[in-house]
């Protein structure tokens, strides 16, 4: 198991919702889109993604659709659903409010 | 196992095929997106392939794990608690032999006991709307009769007055020869009024029944056969109805044959006839107590209205009947009078049954409290790895349930043979054959199953879980810390199953004993190389004088027979029926107005006290050659009707009519003529001669020198030379009713001290467990004491203390239970106390020897410890 299995783990539902936010998209892509725009920094661990998802789609904030690839195989696209956008909008807040508040502590000294 | 592994899959399969499929593509199409990838940076495609399985870890895991997330999971971890549990139980073979046994034994003593109590109590009758059956007696509370036959005139009255009752049917037994070309068979017969079985709700299965139509005149020479006569006899012919067969001398047109399921009363019955009250001698008097009566109470009806309304009919009648007073009239439900004398002991032994699976249980949870402190490690190593509490309690649970299915299956078989051991002991008649193990007793058994389980498995399973992780962690290598408070709760359930097993122990002891002086009882007759049979005078040949001229040649024919030293007949059995309960007068005493004497008589022709060895202790037999009919009474009867008086020539007189009465010729010794637990009754032996109405069916007792069997055929021999067409019938020793009549105490002794002793059995096993487990506990400590000097014999003693002192708290609390306990056998106690001392002295020394007996080998283990070895082992 990764070792901040619990740290990441909230974090990937907020990164996943972000990702899906303007299209939807397969697990692959997801997974391609975060570590190229985090430029390398976060890896996504393929182990924690699909789960994820999963988890995300049972609580309503994604929904699922088998639709082709790019390459014309069959994937599995997921979409963000109303539900899901609000869920973001607040997630996005709370990291604000958590990351404002971690920078503020390390900027004193 | 591929049982398990079928359902799973098959389960699983129905649940999410489609979405199992949907899985596995969608990580094979992330497998091929990453390999491309890969490819791309200028990997071969094999290397591609293989890096990106590397980087996703394996497909099938996160197959798993994604099923995880959706549910499912459950099949999946019962298929894998099953398979561990079944390694489990052969890891360790002598552990689970115990528990399976355990527990198969005390289930297989309850699955028994409910067969019966099932078949017995439970069951319904084989009637339509049998609970609206009742039976109608007469009863006479003064002489404390409360269930005494009914007279046709009774009868008539209540099914014409009372309004509770839907209708009243009356039906007596009666005697019926049937002749198959030369065979003369003896049939027991049912004469029943024509709307008996529109009472009962009886359908045939085949032709059709008597109906409340006119009575007699049509039906008189019909007959209606039982299922099992038409099948013993007339080899089930389907033909048979509206053929004529032969029934004493003439013929009879059979109309129908009863269902094989028709049992009114437990007896058994051949055919039934209608009831001629005609033929009924003194039809219209109110005493002639001779029938049964038979009645279906009005829906919504309640027993206690009918009983009013019964009550107010019948002390009308009485009023305007002197010759009747003192007569009442009683009803109970015919499902509870069928099972009278039957049903508090088969739930006293249902109870005692029940005692024996709680000690079972008691053992096993105590045997799995052993395992699961071994196994706290195992269990917080994976708490500590993250399994949720639920699933480590759910795997015990399978472990228990696994057990507990083994103990019943094992159970089903032992209850059957147990079952069968039941029916092999009990007394004929005294059970329905056809008690099996049927759905009804699966279905207690698979309850038994859910008990065992939870019983069992829930304790040592939150035990198992609740164990301070760090603790059980730190522990190292001994086994385990949770070792006291385990300890507390292993010693409470020993000490618990110790006062059980003492309280089943006490009750057994006691019962045994009564057993014994029952035995020992001497009735007052002889009871070796007796035999009894009964045989019916029947056809126009013959009165009154004919029948006393063939009791007289049977006598002398048959005692110049060789083998046959003794030989007479009276009008009831020697024993168990205790004679008939008739009015009788005292002549020449004043008897005080309305005041009526009761006594028992029984009709004997001369030589009956020679024949079983009972004393004449004052006067003479009576005679062939009496000129005056004349009568022997008991010493009871003599002491109780002329106090301080001599018997002899005083007169009794029996009805209203006779005035001079028969004289006392002699004084018997007393017999306990109603059974070997009452006491001997005061009796009148009438001279056969002297009776006012000669019966046609008497009891022949027979004192031979051979076996029954010779006397049988010499005696029919006899009978058949003096009358070709008499049956002998109901041929036994007077032994075999002598223990006839003790059968069912005999068989509750036997079924509770089996139980006793499993119970003893299963709380030596405890003990030993739980001396053992401490022994184990405390290796260490020993090895200080003996590395401290203490010999090997004081180790044992320490040991040795803890099993005796075990039992003793437990012979003390089941002591008390005990004092609870009997008051529920008080009724099965003969010549013995309920709180006899000794009996109690002796189980309970017996138990604390045998548990002190049961410690001695882990004692022996410990003295043998190594102390270096001991002091180091940690």
């Amino acid at each position: 198991m990764h070792p901040n299995a619990d740290v990441l783990q909230g974090t990937l539902d907020l990164l996943i919702l972000k990702s899906v936010s303007i299209d939807s998209m397969h697990g692959w892509g997801i997974s391609q889109r975060i570590q190229q725009i985090s430029s390398g920094v976060l890896e996504v661990n393929q182990g924690s993604l699909y789960p994820a998802l999963h988890r995300l789609v049972k609580r309503g904030w994604l929904q699922a659709a088998w639709g082709t690839s790019e390459n014309n195989r069959r994937a599995r696209f997921y979409r963000l659903t109303t539900l899901g956008k609000k869920q973001l909008a607040d997630e996005t807040a709370t990291w604000r409010r958590f990351s404002a508040a971690v920078e503020a502590i390390l900027a004193t000294s | 196992m591929s049982i398990w592994t079928d359902i799973v899959h098959r389960v699983r399969g129905r649940l999410s095929r489609e979405s199992n499929a949907n899985l596995t593509d969608e990580l094979r199409f992330h497998l091929e997106m990453e390999t491309r990838q890969l490819e791309a940076t200028g990997l071969s495609r094999a290397d591609a392939e293989n890096e990106a399985r590397r980087r996703f870890g394996g497909v099938d895991r996160y197959t798993e794990e994604l099923r995880d997330e959706r549910g499912g999971r459950f099949f999946e971890h019962l298929r894998l608690d099953a398979r561990y549990a079944l390694r489990l139980a052969r890891r360790f073979p002598a552990f689970t032999a115990i528990v399976v046994l355990t527990l198969g034994i005390s289930i297989g003593a309850n699955t028994a006991i409910f067969s019966v109590v099932d078949a017995v109590l439970l069951r319904p009758l084989p009637f339509p709307r049998g609970q609206d059956l009742v039976l109608l007696y007469a009863q006479n509370p003064d002489k404390s009769l409360p269930r005494f036959s009914v007279s046709y005139a009774d009868y008539v009255d209540w099914r014409k007055e009372t309004h509770s009752f839907t209708d009243i049917a009356a039906y007596t037994t009666s005697s019926l020869t049937f002749t198959d070309h030369e065979d003369v068979q003896r049939l027991a017969g049912l004469s029943v009024t024509p709307n008996f079985f529109d009472v009962l709700l009886a359908r045939p299965q085949l032709g059709r029944l008597y109906h409340d139509r006119d009575p007699a005149s049509e039906t008189d020479n019909e007959i209606v056969l039982t299922y099992g006569f038409w099948q013993r006899a007339l080899a089930a012919d389907p033909s048979i109805v509206g053929r004529p067969i032969k029934i004493g001398g003439s013929s009879r047109t059979v109309i129908g044959v009863l269902p094989a399921d028709f049992n009114l009363d437990g007896n058994p019955v051949d055919a039934l006839t209608v009831l001629v009250p005609a033929a009924i001698p003194n039809v219209e008097s109110h005493g002639q107590h001779i029938l049964n009566a038979v009645g279906r109470l009005r829906p919504g009806t309640s027993l206690e209205s009918a009983q009013a309304d019964l009550l107010g009919v019948a002390t009308r009648v009485a009023a305007a009947d002197p010759g009747i007073a003192g007569w009442t009239a009683n009803v109970f439900h015919l499902g509870d009078e069928l099972v009278r004398g039957l049903a508090s002991p088969l739930y006293i032994l249902l109870a005692a049954a029940g005692l024996v699976l709680l000690i079972g249980c008691i053992n096993v949870a105590n045997l799995l409290l052993t395992r699961s402190a071994i196994r706290e490690r195992e269990v917080a190593l994976r708490q500590a790895l993250g399994a949720a509490r639920s699933r480590l309690v759910g795997q015990l649970m399978v472990e228990s349930a696994e057990l507990a299915i083994a103990g019943t299956l094992l159970g089903l078989l032992i209850g059957k043979l147990t079952l069968r051991a039941i029916l092999a002991f009990a007394p004929t008649g005294l059970l329905p054959a056809s008690i099996g193990i049927d759905t009804r007793v699966l279905a207690f058994a698979a309850a038994l199953i859910v008990f065992a389980t939870v019983a069992v498995g829930l304790w040592p399973a939150l035990s198992a879980t609740r164990s301070r992780l760090t603790a059980s962690l730190h522990d190292g290598g001994r086994a385990s810390t949770g070792g006291l408070g385990t300890l507390r709760a292993r010693r409470t359930l020993v000490v618990a199953e110790t006062s059980l097993a003492l309280v089943l122990l006490i009750c057994a002891g006691l019962v045994i004993q009564s057993l014994g002086h029952m035995l020992r009882v001497d009735p007052g007759f002889r009871t070796d190389r007796v035999v009894s049979m009964r045989v019916s005078l029947n056809g126009s040949r013959y009165n009154d004088t004919t029948q006393i001229q063939f009791f007289r040649d049977l006598q002398s024919r048959l005692e110049a027979r060789a083998g046959i030293e003794a030989v007479a007949a009276a009008n009831t059995p020697p024993i168990a029926s205790g004679g008939i309960v008739t009015n009788i007068r005292l002549v020449g005493v004043p008897q005080r107005a309305g005041e009526k004497l009761m006594g028992a008589a029984t009709a004997i022709t001369p030589g009956f006290f020679r024949t079983l060895s009972m004393r004449i202790v004052q006067g003479r037999d009576v005679e062939w050659n009496d000129t005056h009919p004349s009568l022997l009474v008991s010493e009871a009867a003599a002491r109780e009707y002329w106090p301080d008086q001599s018997a002899i020539g005083k007169r009794i007189a029996f009805g209203p009519r006779d005035t001079l009465g028969l004289e006392v010729v002699g004084v018997v010794a007393d017999s306990r003529s109603r059974g070997l637990t009452t006491a001997a009754p005061a009796m009148i032996y009438m001279a056969y001669s002297g009776a006012t109405r000669l019966g046609r069916t008497m009891t022949l007792v027979i004192r031979g020198r051979g076996d029954a069997g010779a006397v049988l055929a010499t005696t029919k021999a006899v009978v058949h030379e003096i009358d070709p067409t008499l049956a002998l019938f109901n041929v036994r020793t007077v032994d075999a009713i002598v223990q006839q009549s003790i059968g069912q105490p005999r068989l509750n002794t036997m079924l509770l001290s089996f139980f006793a002793i499993i119970a003893m059995t299963l709380a030596t096993i405890g003990i030993y467990g739980v001396v053992s487990y401490s022994v184990a506990q405390r290796t260490q400590e020993i090895g200080v004491r003996m590395a401290l000097g203490a010999a090997q014999r004081d180790v044992m003693n320490l040991i040795l203390r803890e099993g005796g002192a075990l039992a003793m708290i437990g012979v003390v609390v089941g002591v008390g239970g005990a004092l609870v306990a009997t008051r529920f056998i008080q009724s099965w106690l003969f010549g013995i106390e309920r709180m006899d001392l000794p009996t109690i002295v002796v189980t309970a020394v017996a138990l604390i020897v045998v548990a002190v007996a049961a410690s001695y080998l882990p004692a022996r283990r410990a003295s043998q410890v190594d102390p270096l070895v001991a002091m180091r082992a940690d």
